[in-house]
């Protein structure tokens, strides 16, 4: 078989026998009355032309209402005109049938169409044989009007059914494919009106809120489904009605707390067709957390390579200046002993009862003294000097420390809270050197609140699975913690006034201090760092400027044999 | 009256040579020599045999391990005790001495003064 009969098809058959019967009937008339006869050619002339219009017209233009109607109203004016120009006829009458039936065929019923066609068929059979033209010689002719009537009528029928069948499968069809395209897409989508209240919703949508169908949530409001969140609720609103004022479409983005789940939403006017004013708004939300999640993953990397960076920098500076300390201590160390040398040399030619020089001498002493403990400050930064790893108890230790300072925390009136992890922890370390670290911090963290309202030293302790890479966690060999270990973490915590954004970088570096010159050497936290440089341990900071300041010290807890220490 | 002590001193350091050599003798109880580089101070002690030998760790022709060294291969010189002043070690490292002797020797930081350094040395005599 070819192609399927179209509709445009079976019109272009049928005017094509209607054609061909008309034609005979004004060719081949019997008719005595053939006045007409030359207009009868034009007629059929016409007539061939417009089916050839009805065979190339595009369908756009083919279903068009208006053409439509135009096209029926030709063929009912020039069917039954050709048909009396043909001089067949006899009779007027038939002209006024045709145009009844005509006009019934604007009803667009088949059924009230054909009830017609029969009603005035016996009519006008009657009519004629009433005027006897039955009985006539011509008689077969007249007859045979009425079946051809009911054939055009029922084509007509065919038509008008057929067109608005057409119709509606086209209209079901586009249905349809909207249907499947809002129900198969991943976004949310939804129409509300001005107050929020839904009108339509897709299935999706209806899901992620955990409806069962959409009528669930026909009539509710958005406000209804943010409960818990009224300032996403009057966001999501505001939006609507600016969508509404300013008939534009909308972006924005949103969490939604609920689930956890971040959005992307496309707020877009639906016009009234004749007046262009918004109606309604569509809203289609995109979940788009997983590339909010990659987008914070890639910063947090970033962040990470950068503090990897400057702690690899620090180290360097720091070796280098290690270095650098110790020549310097040897260069200084041998000018003082001189001096010293001298001034025990001098102190014995001074005659005992000369104070005055006596006191010079214990001048130049006191400043020789301090010149040589700076150097030793240095010089136990450059080279921490003699220790011995062994796992030993952490909370003693910490208590220690605390005990150490008692004094300062009670004259300074810190509150201390210890937060220790229930089982005794144990670290690999020196105790000497981790005494130092913790020694320092809690030291900083007095002094960083001297001037606070709140003062609270928290303490905490405890065992943690390594996770995540960081400056020296990861999977390298050189790395002081893999991945899937237990490290021992020590939080010290103060309430005091934080470190500035750009000191952060700096405070791990010797001689950076912000304390007076005389208060502090500036030594403390570059020794602590590199104490756990030695411990295979790491030292990190958070700090909120006027809020406080956490330090993370971050422990072996089994004693690792391939570190050694480097000088 | 007794035999005083003699002390070599093996140091670069002219000045602080010339310091220990005052502040001792003034003391009385102390003959110094001194060397101040480390080919001078092997030699010195062969020939002079002394009682204890100060000995600087970083000299421009020979570190100090290596006059030590030295001296301790040659038999003349092998039993004298030797005293390393270096500035480059802390309280810290002798904190205990006998770990941080350097084999038979002891070490002693700089900077010292005159009475602790004259303790050293005659508590060093006294144990050996």
């Amino acid at each position: 078989m070819a192609e399927p009969l179209t509709r445009k098809k079976t019109v272009f058959l049928v005017r094509l026998a209607v054609i061909v019967i008309t034609s005979y009937f004004i060719i081949l008339s019997p008719s005595t009355g053939k006045q007409w006869e030359n207009y009868g050619y034009i007629f059929i002339a016409i007539y061939l032309l417009t089916n050839l219009i009805v065979a190339y017209i595009p369908d756009k233009y083919f279903y068009d209402d208006k053409i439509f109607y135009g096209f029926v109203l030709f063929d009912s004016i020039l069917l039954p005109a050709g048909i009396y120009v043909s001089g067949y006829v006899g009779s007027e009458l038939y002209l006024m049938f045709f145009f009844i039936i005509s006009l019934t065929t604007m009803s667009s019923n088949f059924g009230y169409l054909m009830v017609n066609t029969l009603f005035y068929s016996f009519i006008y059979g009657w009519l004629l044989y009433q005027r006897g033209l039955l009985t006539g010689p011509d008689a077969i002719s007249y007859l045979i009007q009425i079946p051809f009537i009911i054939i055009i009528a029922v084509f007509y029928g065919f038509l008008i059914t057929t067109r608005l069948k057409d119709k509606d499968i086209r209209i079901n069809e586009a249905r349809e494919r909207y249907e499947k395209i809002v129900q198969a897409t991943d976004v949310l989508m939804c129409i509300v009106d001005y107050d929020g209240k839904f009108l339509f919703t897709n299935q999706k949508l209806v899901k992620f809120y955990g409806y069962k169908d959409e009528n669930n949530l026909l009539g509710l409001t958005i406000s209804q489904l943010h409960n818990e969140d009224e300032a996403e609720t009057e966001k999501t609103l505001n939006y609507v009605r600016s969508v509404y004022k300013n008939n534009e479409t909308v972006h924005y983005e949103s969490y939604d707390k609920n689930h956890g789940k971040w959005f992307a939403h496309t707020l877009s006017p639906i016009r009234d067709p004749s007046t262009s004013n918004v109606f309604e708004v569509c809203i289609i939300s995109k979940d788009i957390t997983d590339i909010m999640e990659k987008e914070q993953k890639l910063n947090e990397t970033v962040e990470l390579l950068q503090r990897t960076r400057n702690q690899l920098i620090q180290k360097d500076k720091m070796a280098a200046l290690g270095r650098m300390a110790s020549s310097i201590a040897h260069e200084i160390r041998n000018p003082l002993e001189i001096i010293y040398m001298g001034v025990d040399d001098l102190e014995n030619n001074i005659p005992s009862d000369n104070k005055q020089m006596q006191e010079s001498i214990e001048k130049i002493i006191k400043a020789a003294d301090r010149a040589d403990n700076i150097i030793k400050n240095v010089l136990s930064f450059a080279r921490q000097s003699s220790y011995k790893i062994i796992r030993l108890p952490l909370h003693p230790l910490l208590n220690n420390v605390l005990a150490l300072v008692e004094q300062t925390i009670q004259k300074n009136g810190v509150i201390v809270q210890r937060d220790y992890d229930n089982d005794s922890l144990e670290v690999a370390g020196d105790y000497n050197m981790l005494e130092h670290v913790f020694l320092n911090l809690v030291n900083n963290a007095i002094d960083a609140m001297k001037e606070r309202k709140e003062k609270k030293l928290t303490i905490r302790a405890y065992k943690q699975l390594v996770t995540d890479i960081g400056y020296k966690i990861g999977l390298s060999p050189d790395d002081f913690f893999r991945i899937g270990d237990d490290m021992i973490v020590v939080e010290i915590s103060d309430t005091g006034k934080g470190i500035a954004k750009g000191d952060m970088t700096k405070i791990f570096e010797p001689f950076f201090t912000t304390k007076p010159a005389n208060e502090g050497t500036g030594l403390g936290l570059s020794i602590a760092h590199m104490i756990m440089d030695r411990l295979s341990g790491t030292i990190d900071v958070e700090s909120t400027e006027n809020e406080g300041t956490t330090f993370f010290v971050k422990l072996q807890s089994e004693i690792k044999t391939t570190n050694t220490a480097e000088v | 009256m007794s035999e005083k002590i003699r002390v070599l001193i093996i140091d670069d350091e002219v000045d602080f040579c010339y310091f220990v050599q005052k502040n001792l003798t003034r003391d009385g109880r102390f003959n110094i020599l001194v060397a101040t580089n480390g080919k001078d101070g092997i030699e010195l002690a062969e020939n002079e045999i002394p009682d204890i030998i100060l000995l600087d760790l970083f000299m421009p022709d020979m570190p100090g391990e290596d006059v030590a060294a030295a001296l301790q291969e040659n038999i003349t010189t092998a039993g004298i005790p030797i005293l390393f002043v270096t500035a480059l070690a802390t309280n810290d490292d002798i904190a205990n001495r006998d770990e941080n002797k350097i084999g038979n020797n002891y070490i002693m930081p700089k900077p010292v003064r005159t009475k602790k350094l004259i303790e050293t040395i005659l508590d060093i005599l006294g144990r050996s």
